[in-house]
């Protein structure tokens, strides 16, 4: 199907509220409500959009929010969508969907480590990439690397040398 | 820290241990980790376990300002970084609706094409290396020191060259190097045959890339496997057609595909790609425009990207790689995401394939699916 006929065959037969903006002729963006995540991925997943390229998470600290993108692609149409959802950042918990893809699990776990967001019934939890990270979830906003590194190396001094 | 070898328990034929198939072991690729739980030689569970190579690339991206960060993300693949610089400056174009000049659409085409060779030759290299052929990987690599020259002339830099921009290129050709380019080209040429002599007609290396981690091509969709990898199993898609970029849409070559979906289907796939470049790269010489090499774009250093996001893939010669890259208006990037073209064959598939297999063959399973660490360990 074409991107137009795609976008028109969604706002027909998915019937919840949502948003649909095109980004280019080869991708567009839905965005639905955190509860109707589940079901607007499967949907899509009948409509052949099989491959799960990536989860990953934005955190709009001064909305206080996390908006969570799941990216899939359909050989048979050759469009990519962008599936968004916004999370409350005091309480960042989503439905997990390894039952739909089981790639989804491994995405759901950098992205838990990375963002410090619970996708419920995934209780893969284990570190990945961070091992004994004890600080808060480096790709927050509120996270200073630098104050990190400060803290757990030491501050630089200056070479008065080469100054 | 991990053992190298625990000893977990015996039942009534095997003893049971668990094998850290570390950065310290021979067949492994870069800084990587499987812990596998062997029987005797037959794995029976693997666990990836990476974060030795993590360098926090998404995070430094979001303190350094949109210029800046092409000295920063080509590092973050050592075997093709390139393809980095390209599909930033593609978002960066796409966020900024910059237009950029065909000739530097060329420039880039020809370039992304010596990348996917150089990768390719690490590739050929990696199978001898598993094999134990390593007059292979003594070839290829030095093969690839021809086309580092040839990337020291144009950029001064032999692996990390930051030449591509968002706007187009950094300048134009120089004199002469067209004409070297083509004699190493015609050079590659020559030597596929011999490494056809080398490797892909070889028995012993046939015999043993045969039947290794076969996939179908349901499987490699639901795995989220790309590239070479996915059209040897069947599935007739280059990104490079269908969603072109670059100046793929002005270029026409043919999409070579396998059937069998195992360890030799994707050696030959890569062995017709590395052809298929070679082509490419004659074609684009040949179409070559004049004109400038870069969109008129404003201040380097102050320059802000309309508030938007955009995910913009490429075909490297492991897969899709891509980025996620969202902008909030201001003169950095807000986030930008890495997806490496490895991610979901290392950390996922490997948890399901390796299981059967034998010690011995997951560093020649990792040579064929080309498991690049720094794709999931970014």
């Amino acid at each position: 199907m074409e991107q137009k006929e795609l976008i028109k065959y969604i706002q027909e037969n998915f019937k919840y509220d949502k948003n649909i903006q095109k980004i280019d002729d080869k991708q567009f963006s839905i965005t639905v409500e955190k509860d109707k995540i589940l079901n607007i991925l499967s949907f899509l997943k009948l409509l052949d959009f099989k491959q799960l390229a990536l989860i990953t998470a934005v955190d709009w600290i001064k909305e206080n929010r996390f908006e969570v993108v799941y990216i899939l692609f359909s050989y048979s149409h050759i469009q990519q969508i962008l599936v968004k959802t916004f999370i409350d950042r005091d309480k960042p918990e989503i439905e997990t969907i390894k039952t739909l893809w089981e790639v989804a699990s491994m995405y759901e776990r950098d992205v838990h480590e990375f963002f410090g967001i619970d996708f419920i019934g995934n209780d893969d939890k284990r570190p990945l990439i961070l091992h004994n990270w004890k600080d808060k979830p480096p790709l927050r906003k509120d996270f200073d690397s630098l104050k990190y590194s400060n803290k757990i190396f030491g501050k630089f001094k200056k070479d008065e040398e080469n100054d | 820290m991990t053992e190298i070898l625990t000893y977990l328990g015996k039942d009534e034929q095997f003893e049971k241990y668990e094998l850290f198939f570390g950065p310290n072991h021979p067949g492994m690729h870069g800084n990587f980790s499987y812990i596998l739980t062997v029987e005797g030689h037959t794995i029976k569970k693997v666990d990836p376990d990476p974060g030795l190579l993590h360098r926090g690339f998404e995070k430094l991206a979001e303190r350094r300002k949109w210029m800046q960060n092409i000295a920063l993300i080509p590092r973050i693949c050592v075997p093709e970084p390139d393809i980095n610089e390209v599909i930033y400056s593609i978002a960066v174009e796409k966020l900024m609706g910059v237009e950029v000049p065909l000739r530097a659409q060329y420039i880039r085409t020809i370039i992304l094409e010596m990348a996917r060779l150089g990768s390719f030759l690490f590739g050929f290299g990696g199978i001898g290396g598993a094999t134990g052929l390593y007059t292979a990987s003594y070839w290829s690599f030095s093969d690839r020191d021809y086309l580092l020259d040839l990337f020291e002339w144009l950029t001064g830099a032999r692996v990390y060259h930051m030449f591509i921009i968002p706007g187009g290129v950094r300048r134009d050709l120089p004199s002469g190097w067209i004409e070297k380019l083509l004699e190493t080209i015609d050079y590659l040429q020559k030597r596929l045959y011999e490494y056809d002599r080398l490797i892909y007609n070889n028995p012993l290396i046939v015999k043993r890339l045969k039947g290794i981690g076969k996939l179908t091509k349901d499987e490699a969709i639901e795995y989220g496997i790309t590239g070479p990898n996915l059209r040897a199993t069947g599935v007739k898609y280059d990104t490079r057609k269908m969603v072109p970029y670059a100046a793929y849409d002005r270029i026409d070559f043919e999409i070579p595909t396998q059937t069998e979906g195992d360890g030799l289907a994707r050696a030959t796939q890569k062995r017709e790609e590395f052809q298929i470049s070679l082509d490419i790269i004659k074609k684009a010489v040949k179409d070559l425009p004049d004109g400038p090499v870069r969109a008129k774009m404003p201040n380097p250093l102050k320059f802000k990207v309309p508030k938007g996001d955009v995910y913009v893939k490429i075909e490297s010669s492991r897969g899709e790689h891509a980025y996620y890259i969202v902008s909030d208006g201001s003169d950095k990037p807000y986030r930008m995401a890495v997806r490496g073209g490895s991610y979901t064959a290392g950390l996922v598939l490997a948890q399901k394939i390796l299981v059967g297999m034998r010690i011995e063959d997951v560093a020649l399973w990792m040579a064929t699916m080309d498991i690049c660490p720094p794709d999931f360990d970014r």
